[in-house]
């Protein structure tokens, strides 16, 4: 591309309001495209306000109307309607994995060092894990999908589904390395029956079966922001603590993508909210702090019913509040908790870092830092010697 | 109970413990600032919490020795060939120095993994002085001058000996002093079940070991004649791996092991694949590293656009009489295309390069080694087609061969490589740099001349017959930040031209000593370009000194004299008339956990991040801030995906050109990069005269919105 292209590219971004800030050089390469890209978001948009502006449900009807229009709707990606989708969907790809890749037997002679308190400890929180994947994967995510508004928001919702699979698959493959099939069905035991569990996972099932599209993402974006996070912390506790370090690296590669999911579906929420009226707006609002008051509460006894054990129920609870915090501005919101009872401990808060830059000694582990990188063929000018 | 490990403190911990003022680094301070004051606290309160009310205190050093070697914890024949006075006198010298710890990880890493604890492992039994003693102790083996020589330089960090050095001299229960073999395997199922025997063997005593896999023949080729019979390497792969996995030392590290192939073996794409993110249960391979060994021809096929042919080695050998590893495929090339005997298949050349760019984007690996170059900048006599775990030894091997029962019909030789590496900061700084360099030679030739493997007898018999060594260098990001200059600039490659020519040159100097001293030389001199005097040409012929006035500067306040094209003639004559003692003498190691505690940057890479973290087994994740850094010479510290590669590769050409094994090269990219900008960098690599590829490591930052607020290694 030459420097004319680039100018002229920038100065018509420049008059598109849906422009989110990163520019990707194959899209909107000619004035012509973007324009009817403009254009398609505007017709996109004047539906889905008609839909939400009237401030009440959608009825059987105009949900058929909206799914139908999906349907026939091929997916083409080069015509982007909103950039963030094109941009989660690369990183998503990017950061494909399968839990395969870890090599989780290498923490074998760890676990053989934790407590019977702290094994089942561990046990429960990764089962517990498992069943907030299991709803996201095969509920949480494929509810957000009529809601779409584009058909590649869509596709990014089928990749965060599987991932979400993947995850809770990962769990099994934890399972399976450390512990004995009857430890595991007891683990699977304890989490049918704890009534905290179930109260959260209850929850969050009302409202992705309940007919509001922005309250899904509500519930979405604290799950995968906020309630997740509990049991997160147990393994980057014991990770700080040179144990079990390669099923930390595995969870780090789970947050690595939630950190994503719940960014992505907080962002989806925030531009359906731009286009409500202000009544509306602080409708949405309540909602979303009473909501999380109620998972809070449920989170509280939560994690106080799996930590008092070990004694970490404070530490944990101040990671509530900061990730509280978190979901929050992913929604657009402000925070609810201050920084007094956000002060997390720094060798937890520096262990969730996402991004992929520790150095690892080939001797222990595969690190969580590989991605799937961009395959471009060289030309005859780099082999001129 | 106290306890030492930290595995075993688990539960609530106090407000400000050293891992939480650890982590603090990796957080800006309220006033935007890295906290380095919170990780000196953080090593500080180690010693308080833990490494203090954890070490076994005894009144007196006698009653301390007595204690150790009653107990069976160090070797009596260590300290017996020494007075107890002089080991009193060597012990207030070490003290003397006022050794500390200046970070953390530097004390967290020793007490971890180093330092002498009680068979239970509860309670420590060493301080670090205690541990250079024991070491310089054993090095020196009753020579009172050299052991003082070895405390001076390893108590003020001037020489730090490799992991398996450090972490056993002296100990009466430990594993070898060697850090790393390199085996052949030749086409038979002897040669391959031996190897799998030694790779058990050489993992248990700890050290890393790679096999060269190029001379088994491949997936399809005859067995007996009969076509179509043998699984090719991976299988193979998978016995390695698994061998590996269960050898550990004392639970101490894990095995580890590398396997090269020939990049014009038919299994290629399918060895590569093995790395591949989606590959299948039964191929993938997790923890064994990959190598790929590229001549020049590769290139050239490339560059044309052309197919590359693969040839079988079962056929190599039959037609030419010598496994397919000792012969030049650049020369041969066109030769084995138009040899109907050899079977071939052909792949697309540049396809080959971006498919290793594409598994070194999803894996890191493979490891590269450019065998031409390798083998031109080669002195010795013979041929070198493989390298190790971290791609810094380059020797030349023979194969063994074997009778049914596994016994050697004739035994070949292997490669072992000791390792130490100079801290270049403290080095510029030596009293005496040419008595460091030769201190260091020594103790390394040291660990050689002890050392012998008599479970795998072709290295032993390898390391009978070449004493080789190698000497690292590391810190030298660290040392070009504290004088102010960049990584890759003009001022830094002429520092790194006229430090490692400098290295050489006392390094050669040292082994010719070592040579006269003991009347011999490693078995082939004659032979080598060193006899020839051929090496010495482009010392003779061309005078080498700074280009930049800075660095001219750096060495007259040292009161470093650089060596003159005289004394590199007269070095030359003494070389012809006695010889040296080691047939190798440097290779440059990524240096990972001695950096650490020698507070170093690791070898001559630039530093992967400002506040390193560093994860693995035994620490956890631990925070490591650069050396000789400040809030005030940031500028100084860029990171190496800032850096980028070709600043990387110009340094190392700098220091490869002096240097007569290898130098471990990872090359960092930013997320942006494309497996074109990899294959890019290999070519200019090439081109450069680099030797070998160590690592491809990619950078992905957080996608914006999801990054942890004020974490330091997030957002620089």
């Amino acid at each position: 591309m030459t420097r004319g292209d680039e100018t002229e590219k920038e100065q018509d971004m420049d008059t598109q309001d849906t422009q989110t800030g990163s520019a990707f050089d194959e899209i909107a390469e000619s004035p012509v495209d973007a324009e009817q890209a403009r254009e398609a978001i505007e017709a996109e948009r004047d539906e889905v306000e008609a839909a939400l502006g009237a401030g009440k449900p959608q009825t059987e009807a105009q949900q058929r109307q909206h799914r139908h229009n999906h349907l026939v709707q091929a997916i083409n990606w080069n015509r982007i309607e909103d950039d963030k989708d094109l941009e989660v969907w690369n990183r998503l790809v990017n950061n494909f994995w399968l839990p395969e890749k870890v090599p989780l037997s290498n923490d074998v002679q760890s676990w053989g060092t934790l407590t019977p308190e702290e094994k089942t400890l561990t046990m429960r929180v990764f089962t517990g894990l498992t069943l907030l994947d299991t709803i996201q994967g095969t509920v949480g995510a494929v509810s957000l999908i009529p809601d779409a508004i584009t058909p590649h928001e869509e596709a990014v919702y089928t990749n965060i589904a599987f991932m979400e699979s993947v995850h809770a698959k990962s769990y099994s493959s934890i399972f399976s390395t450390l512990s004995s099939t009857k430890e595991i069905d007891e683990a699977f035991r304890w989490s049918t029956e704890n009534p905290y569990l179930q109260r959260k996972a209850e929850i969050i099932i009302d409202y992705y079966e309940g007919d509001d599209p922005l309250k899904r993402k509500i519930a979405s974006t604290l799950l995968e922001s906020f309630l997740f996070y509990s049991g997160f912390y147990l393994p980057m506790h014991w990770s700080s603590r040179a144990k079990l370090t390669n099923t930390a690296d595995l969870i780090r590669l789970i947050i690595r993508d939630e950190a994503v999911h719940g960014y992505y579906i907080g962002y989806k929420f925030q531009k359906g909210f731009e286009q409500l009226t202000p009544e509306r707006q602080a409708e949405i609002k309540d909602y979303t702090y009473s909501l999380l008051y109620e998972l809070y509460e449920n989170e509280s006894k939560y994690t106080a019913d799996l930590y008092d054990s070990v004694g970490l129920t404070e530490d944990v609870k101040k990671f509530l509040h900061y990730n509280a915090n978190k979901a929050l501005m992913n929604l657009g919101f402000e925070p609810l908790f201050p920084s007094t009872v956000t002060d997390v401990s720094p060798a937890i808060l520096s262990a969730l870092s996402p991004n992929a830059d520790e150095n690892h000694d080939f001797f222990s582990g595969s690190g969580s830092s590989y991605v799937i990188g961009k395959a471009e063929a060289t030309a005859d000018e780099d082999w001129d010697f | 109970m106290a306890t030492v490990t930290p595995e075993m403190t688990t539960g609530k911990t106090s407000a400000m413990d050293y891992h939480s003022l650890n982590a603090m680094l990796n957080l800006y301070g309220p006033d935007g600032k890295i906290q380095f004051e919170k990780d000196r606290e953080a090593a500080n309160q180690y010693f308080l919490q833990h490494v203090n009310q954890n070490t076994v205190f005894f009144h007196s050093l006698k009653e301390k020795l007595d204690y150790l070697v009653e107990n069976e914890y160090y070797e009596a024949e260590v300290l017996d060939r020494y007075s107890f006075e002089f080991i009193k006198s060597l012990m207030k010298r070490a003290y003397g120095y006022k050794f500390r710890f200046p970070t953390f990880l530097g004390a967290f890493k020793y007490y971890t993994s180093y330092t002498l604890k009680t068979f239970d492992g509860k309670r420590y039994l060493e301080r670090y002085e205690d541990r250079v003693v024991n070491v310089a102790l054993a090095l020196a083996e009753g020579d009172e001058r050299l052991a003082e020589a070895f405390v001076d330089e390893m108590v003020n960090g001037r020489f730090q000996p490799a992991t398996p050095t450090f972490l056993n001299a002296g100990k009466k229960q430990r594993g070898e002093l060697v850090s790393c073999f390199l085996l052949r395997i030749e086409d038979n199922m002897e040669s391959i079940g031996r190897s799998i025997n030694s790779a058990l063997q050489l993992s248990k005593r700890g050290g890393g070991v790679a096999f060269n896999l190029t001379n088994i023949r491949e997936y399809g080729a005859p067995i007996k004649q009969i076509q179509n019979q043998s699984s090719g390497v991976i299988p193979v792969m998978k016995l390695f791996e698994d061998s590996f996995s269960y050898a550990n030392q004392l639970g101490a590290r894990q095995g580890a092991g590398a396997v090269y192939l020939q990049a014009h073996h038919p299994d290629i794409m399918r060895f590569l694949d093995t790395k591949r993110e989606n590959a299948d249960e039964k191929i993938r391979i997790k923890t064994l590293s990959l190598g790929v060994v590229v001549p020049d021809i590769t290139f050239e096929l490339a560059k044309k656009g052309e197919d590359m042919y693969l040839f079988s080695p079962y056929d190599v050998e039959r037609v030419y009489g010598v496994p397919f590893s000792d012969i030049s495929v650049t020369e041969k090339y066109h030769e084995m295309v138009d040899d109907s005997r050899i079977t071939k298949t052909k792949i697309n050349a540049r396809e080959f390069f971006q498919t290793l760019a594409e598994i070194q984007f999803e894996s890191g690996y493979p490891y590269i080694m450019f065998e031409d170059t390798v083998n031109r900048a080669n002195p010795i006599d013979g041929r070198i087609n493989m390298s190790n775990l971290c791609s810094e030894i380059l020797q030349v091997n023979t194969p063994s061969t074997y009778d049914d029962d596994l016994d050697y019909e004739s035994v070949g030789k292997d490669i072992s490589c000791n390792l130490g590496s100079m801290n270049i900061a403290l080095s510029m700084d030596s009293p005496d740099f040419g008595k460091t360099v030769e201190t260091a030679i020594r103790a390394l030739t040291a660990v050689s001349d002890q050392s012998h493997i008599g479970s795998v007898p072709s290295i032993a018999r390898g390391n009978d017959m070449s004493h080789a060594i190698g000497l690292g260098q590391m810190n030298l990001h660290g040392y070009l930040g504290r004088e102010r200059i960049h990584y890759g600039s003009e001022e830094g490659l002429d520092f790194t031209n006229i430090y490692f020519y400098t290295v050489l040159f006392h390094a050669l100097r040292a082994s010719n000593l070592i040579a006269r001293e003991k009347g011999e030389t490693f078995e082939g001199f004659e032979r080598s370009k060193y006899a020839s005097g051929e090496f010495f040409d482009k010392y003779t012929e061309q005078e080498w000194k700074p280009a930049t006035a800075r660095v001219q500067e750096l060495f007259d306040a040292s009161e470093i004299r650089i060596p003159t094209q005289d004394d590199w003639r007269e070095l030359k004559a003494l070389v012809q008339e006695h010889g040296i003692y080691n047939q190798n003498l440097q290779a440059v190691p990524p240096t990972g956990s001695i950096s650490y505690i020698n507070n170093s940057t690791s070898s001559i890479h630039p530093i992967a991040s400002k506040i390193e973290i560093r994860k693995e087994g035994k620490l956890g994740r631990v925070y490591y801030p650069a050396p000789f850094m400040t809030n005030d010479n940031l500028e100084y510290f860029q990171d190496a995906y800032e850096i980028g590669p070709e600043k990387i590769i110009d340094t190392y050409a700098a220091a490869t050109q002096h240097v007569d094994q290898g130098l471990s090269l990872t090359l960092f990219f930013k997320d942006t990069a494309t497996t074109r900008d990899i294959n890019k960098a290999q070519i200019y690599a090439w081109r450069k005269g680099i030797k070998t590829i160590y690592y491809v490591r990619l950078r992905q930052l957080a996608l914006e919105g999801t990054e942890v607020d004020g974490c330091v290694s997030c957002m620089l």
